[in-house]
């Protein structure tokens, strides 16, 4: 019940248009247990106003979902393949999909990976295993600005869902209120050798380092497929500029040839500091809980979470309905020995009973970057 | 802030570094605030000074009043985020897990009925009807005086019964479509029927109103957060309604129970007739069932029927009548019952006012005393009694909010056996409710329902000549000697007179009654208008129409519940359907309802022929539209019509009423309810479209490029 284990966690951001026929393939091969979020994704588009007197570069926003749930390594390319062939992900501009490796620490009984049988996938696809995620948490409102960052460098689509932080705001009594808690979490996959440069402009576009402006974070990502149709618009060429790119990835079998800037040394000059080594946990638990097991974590030393709400599917007769289909992801960043004590901590206060359907799942963070105190 | 690492217990805070913090937080609430009521406040400023082209009356009041409203109305919004809306989520969330289906049906219905009592529009209603007399609508004012109760009653059962169905919606995830086109399909045809009988005609605009009405900027921001928070628990994630369609069930229902009661009742009301057979002895009987008593007749008749009428009731007999008055003077008793009221002096004020020369001698035995007394009551207008405005509008506040969420918190711990989390938030939050409702109130009646008053009362002298009744003006020590004679162009003879007032001559006209001869005074009103155009012209009926327009756009833009509803529409949708886009429709929307009810009311068109198209359109753009915009469409009908907007309106539909001389000041309200979901739903259309296209033009694209 209790046993670590590595398993793979695939996260797709997609149109919502596209969301059922996603959900019908996986549910027939036996993906039943997921997770859906409420999101919207970004892209650009030229605007002519004033009689064309001018034209400027604006940012439509579309309703999207980001799914995830759980399943064995080895199906991982299988699942992958099945969805991208359903939701005809192919073509840019209807989502991003990728998987992570991460480790169930502990976990409700009912909380675990769904169980997959190998299958064959109708079709495959030329999936990039060169990319790294990048997290970033900003106040409410800040979320378009920092997340331009993706569409201007061309990199991704970005996903942002919403989300409220709990922290230092909850040790000030009622005096919190004046604090807002209301947070965006932006969410990307870029291509390894960019993800430096990018989260550094990141930074710089939400001053990330300044007090109280936000979080952000690098996170492993195995393979994936990238939503890379940032502009939207009628083609002007025979093939748009994000298909080219998408055919060289495939022709190199990476994105290595993409890269821009020289990884090392960049950075050095700004003096920015950054935190290395940190661990990922997430702690996904019943619609309500969340506060109150964040608490228990932040007393043994956790610096704070940011919960966002899910929803919880599946089928209605199996055992798995009795978790509740409101759930929250509680999203803390710790240090990697701070894991044992917190999960102790949150098992104390009732994470894995009946009552909260708890999971903890964790992840490295091999680079982030906040504001860290004078 | 989050990388602050310590141990648990409170932080210390220095007031310094405290005050840093609220600071921002007070700035911002306030800022927010005065963005969203400047708009109609500037707007009205503007209008009555350079339009109507004449000074703000009480303006210093005026402006206190205004900025109470914005005070409130930050205080209230904030107790809504803080307080009441996470209040309604967490039982929403927790209802359908631990109860079971008859539980939940019957906490909704009490909900629902409870909202109405908390919150009871029929304030609203009553001023709305207040020009109703009982002879032209006797049904609508059978329900708006005698049995206003079982009006509460009907509307109340008719909000029950919605957050019912609205509940059951979202345990088994129906669509609202059915519900719309059932209901309004019902409503149209028994409108149609309605519109046969005399009677029921005239109910049709209040229950209509009655609809548009009841949902208040308490009840709405709750039954939202609960539909919210059911919908997380039981609706599939796929699935549009995320919570919202309650709000328009409940605006729908109250007009079929209203509708329904006015059908019981039809029978046991007389006929509308003419003033004179109303009172008549033939018809006695009859009349007196549309009062409590024989006496409330008479005060009525007193109040507002001509001489002739009053006189019928006493079989045409002068000194009855007069005897009758003077025994009201000497029995206290009688006196209330005939002239409800708290004062002691409501029979010498209404006899001041608008008694006739008799029955003021009664009262007032010699000449002496009446003038004095008419010179005494004309000049008491309104006094601002500040610790009665405090309690009154305290205890409206009150009632408004402490029984709903005294109700909700009970069956949480109670029923649900949950104990309320962040208690100390939610607490502060209904306070800073609860203080926002009482300052917000007493600024509307300060300040937004004055400026309102005076500008509608105003209004209509952009088409025609109307008497500045608050502008009353003596002239003492008059001679008749400066009287002179005009003539017409058809020869008929004019006098008038010129008045010095500052260093202009102004020509006014005489009239022989206006001068005392005792006293040498003579008193006029001064007169405005047409501004624009000839008397009744169509440019100043079109400045009245555009005016209407504004006024609706920008007192929706200050709406409380449209707001929170903008924000949970926000939220539900990760900022993809902004507030901003959602209440720029619903404004637009208003306008053009609420311009649609003033020609309604200027060229009397029946309410009928103005609902009915629209809500009949809507059956198909509602089939046409998505699942979401449906029910977000549909539920900002049932917000628009708030506090802020009503008594503009009806300051603006009772000025122009009266000018123009209509039965009632109904159907505005509901004119002001259906526009904007068709706004909402044609936004909701083009919205859907352009996204569909998104998805559409990936595919094209890779299917171009493929091909290449």
């Amino acid at each position: 019940m209790t046993e670590e284990k590595n398993i793979c966690k695939i996260t797709g951001i997609f149109h919502r248009g596209i969301t059922d026929t996603i959900v019908e393939g996986l549910e027939s091969v036996g993906i039943v247990d997921y997770q859906l979020a409420a999101a919207r994704t970004l892209m650009l588009q030229e605007k002519k106003g004033l009689f064309g007197l001018y034209s400027d570069t604006v940012i439509v926003e579309d309703p999207a979902d980001i799914m995830s749930f759980l399943i064995p390594a080895e199906v991982e390319e299988a699942v992958m393949n099945l969805m991208i062939d359903k939701g005809d992900m192919e073509t840019p501009g209807r989502g991003t999909v990728f998987t992570e490796e991460v480790i169930i620490v502990k976990a409700h009984r009912l909380c675990f990976e769904n169980e997959v049988k190998p299958f064959e996938p109708k079709s495959t696809y030329p999936l990039i295993t060169e990319l790294t995620g990048i997290c970033c948490i900003v106040q409410r409102g800040e979320g378009n600005f920092v997340a331009r960052v993706a569409l201007d460098t061309g990199t991704c689509v970005p996903g942002i869902t919403f989300g409220h932080g709990t922290g230092l705001r909850d040790k000030l009594g009622l005096l919190r209120v004046a604090i807002p808690a209301e947070k965006e979490l932006i969410n990307f996959a870029a291509s390894k050798y960019d993800a430096d440069a990018i989260m550094a402009l990141m930074i710089d576009a939400g001053k990330l380092d300044q007090p109280g402006k936000g979080f952000i974070y690098l996170y492993p990502i195995g393979k994936g497929l990238v939503n890379t149709k940032i502009t939207r618009g009628m083609p002007k060429h025979a093939a748009s500029m994000e298909q080219l790119i998408a055919a060289v990835d495939e022709i190199k079998r990476g994105t290595g040839w993409r890269r821009r800037t020289a990884s090392e040394g960049q950075d050095s000059k700004s003096k920015r500091a950054f935190l290395n080594d940190l661990t990922n946990l997430i702690l996904t638990c019943n619609a309500g809980r969340g506060e109150d097991l964040v608490k228990a974590a932040m007393d043994i030393g956790a610096a704070g979470a940011t919960i966002s709400k899910l929803k919880h599917q599946c089928p209605s007769d199996s055992e798995l309905s009795e978790i509740s289909p409101a759930r929250e992801d509680c999203n803390m960043v710790v240090g990697e020995n701070q894991v044992g004590d917190i999960v102790e901590a949150l098992d104390k206060a009732g994470a894995f009973n009946d009552n909260s359907h708890g999971q903890v799942l964790v992840s490295p963070i091999p680079k982030a970057c906040t504001y860290l105190g004078k | 802030m989050a990388a602050q690492q310590q141990p648990g217990g409170k932080v210390k805070v220095t007031f310094k570094q405290a005050m840093e913090m609220l600071f921002p937080y007070v700035k911002s609430r306030i800022a927010g605030q005065i963005k969203s009521v400047a708009l109609i406040i500037v707007y009205l400023i503007l209008f009555q000074t350079i339009v109507l082209r004449m000074a703000i009356a009480e303006a210093s009041i005026i402006a206190v009043g205004l900025a109470l409203v914005i005070a409130g109305l930050a205080f209230f919004m904030e107790g809504l985020m803080l307080g009441l809306m996470p209040l309604g989520e967490i039982i929403g969330l927790k209802l359908p897990q631990k109860s079971k289906l008859p539980v939940i049906l019957i906490f909704a219905f009490i909900l629902g009925m409870g909202a109405t009592f908390a919150e009871p529009a029929i304030g609203v209603l009553k001023a709305a009807g207040s020009s109703v007399k009982p002879w032209e609508a006797p049904l609508v004012f059978l329900l708006l005086n005698k049995f206003s109760s079982y009006l509460v009653y009907a509307v109340g059962a008719g909000v029950g019964v919605a957050v019912m169905c609205g509940m059951l919606r979202f345990m088994y995830q129906w669509s609202l479509k059915p519900f719309i086109y059932v209901l309004v399909g019902c409503l149209v045809i028994f409108t149609m029927w309605a519109f046969l009988d005399p009677n029921m005609r005239a109910l049709t605009g209040l229950a209509w109103d009655c609809g548009a009405v009841t949902t208040g900027p308490v009840t709405v921001p709750l039954v939202l957060a609960l539909g919210i928070g059911i919908c997380r628990i039981v609706g599939s994630a796929r699935s549009g309604s995320a919570g919202f369609g309650v709000v328009t069930l409940a605006s729908l229902f109250p007009i079929i129970t209203v509708l329904t009661l006015g059908t019981v009742f039809r029978g046991e009301v007389p006929k509308p007739m003419e003033e004179a057979e109303f009172f008549s002895t033939q018809n006695r009987d009859k009349a007196v069932t549309l009062f409590t008593s024989q006496e409330e007749m008479y005060g009525y008749a007193f109040m507002n029927a001509s001489e002739e009428s009053q006189l019928a009731l006493f079989d045409g007999s002068k000194e009855k009548m007069l005897e009758y008055i003077k025994k009201l003077k000497e029995k206290e008793t009688e006196r209330s019952v005939v002239f409800p009221g708290q004062d002691a002096d409501a029979l010498q004020r209404w006899a001041a006012l608008s008694g006739t020369k008799e029955q003021r001698l009664a009262i007032f035995d010699t000449p002496e005393a009446v003038r004095e007394a008419v010179t005494m009551y004309s000049m008491n207008g309104q006094i601002l009694k500040l610790p009665d405005l405090l309690r009154r509008n305290g205890l409206a506040a009150a009632q408004a909010i402490i029984p709903l969420t005294l109700f909700l918190v009970l069956t949480l711990v109670v029923i649900l056996r949950e104990k309320l989390p962040r208690s100390d938030e939610i607490m502060l939050g209904i306070l800073f409710a609860l203080i926002g409702m009482m300052i917000f109130s007493m600024g509307i009646e300060l300040g937004l329902g004055k400026l309102g008053n005076q500008v509608g009362g105003k209004l209509p002298s952009s088409f025609k000549q109307i008497e500045l009744t608050d502008q009353q003006k003596t002239i003492v020590g008059f001679d008749p000697a400066v009287v002179q004679t005009a003539t017409t162009a058809e020869g008929e003879k004019r006098q008038f007179f010129y008045l010095k007032s500052g260093s202009e001559y102004e020509t006014l006209p005489y009239k022989e009654d206006a001068y005392d001869v005792s006293t040498r005074k003579y008193t006029y009103l001064p007169t405005k208008g047409p501004l624009f155009g000839t008397e009744g012209g169509l440019f100043g009926i079109i400045v009245v129409l555009l005016f209407a327009f504004f006024m609706g756009y920008g007192a929706t833009m200050a709406e409380p519940a449209l707001n929170a509803l903008g924000l949970a529409v926000e939220e539900i949708t990760v900022g993809t359907f902004k507030k901003a886009l959602l209440m720029q429709a619903v404004a637009l929307g208003v306008g053009v309802g609420i311009t649609l009810g003033v020609v309604k009311i200027i060229w009397s068109i029946p309410l009928a022929y103005l609902l009915a198209p629209p809500y009949i359109l809507l059956l198909f753009v509602s089939k046409l539209s998505t699942e979401e915009f449906v029910n977000i469409g549909w539920d900002s009908a049932g917000v628009t019509t708030g506090p802020v907007t009503v008594p503009l309106v009806l300051a603006m539909g009772l000025g122009i009423g009266t000018q123009v001389g209509v039965v009632e000041g109904f159907g505005i309200l509901a004119m002001a309810s259906v526009c904007p979901i068709l706004s909402v739903l044609s936004v909701g259309l083009s919205v859907t479209r352009k996204r569909k296209a998104a998805l559409q033009e990936a595919s094209r694209a890779f299917q171009k490029g493929g091909a290449a």
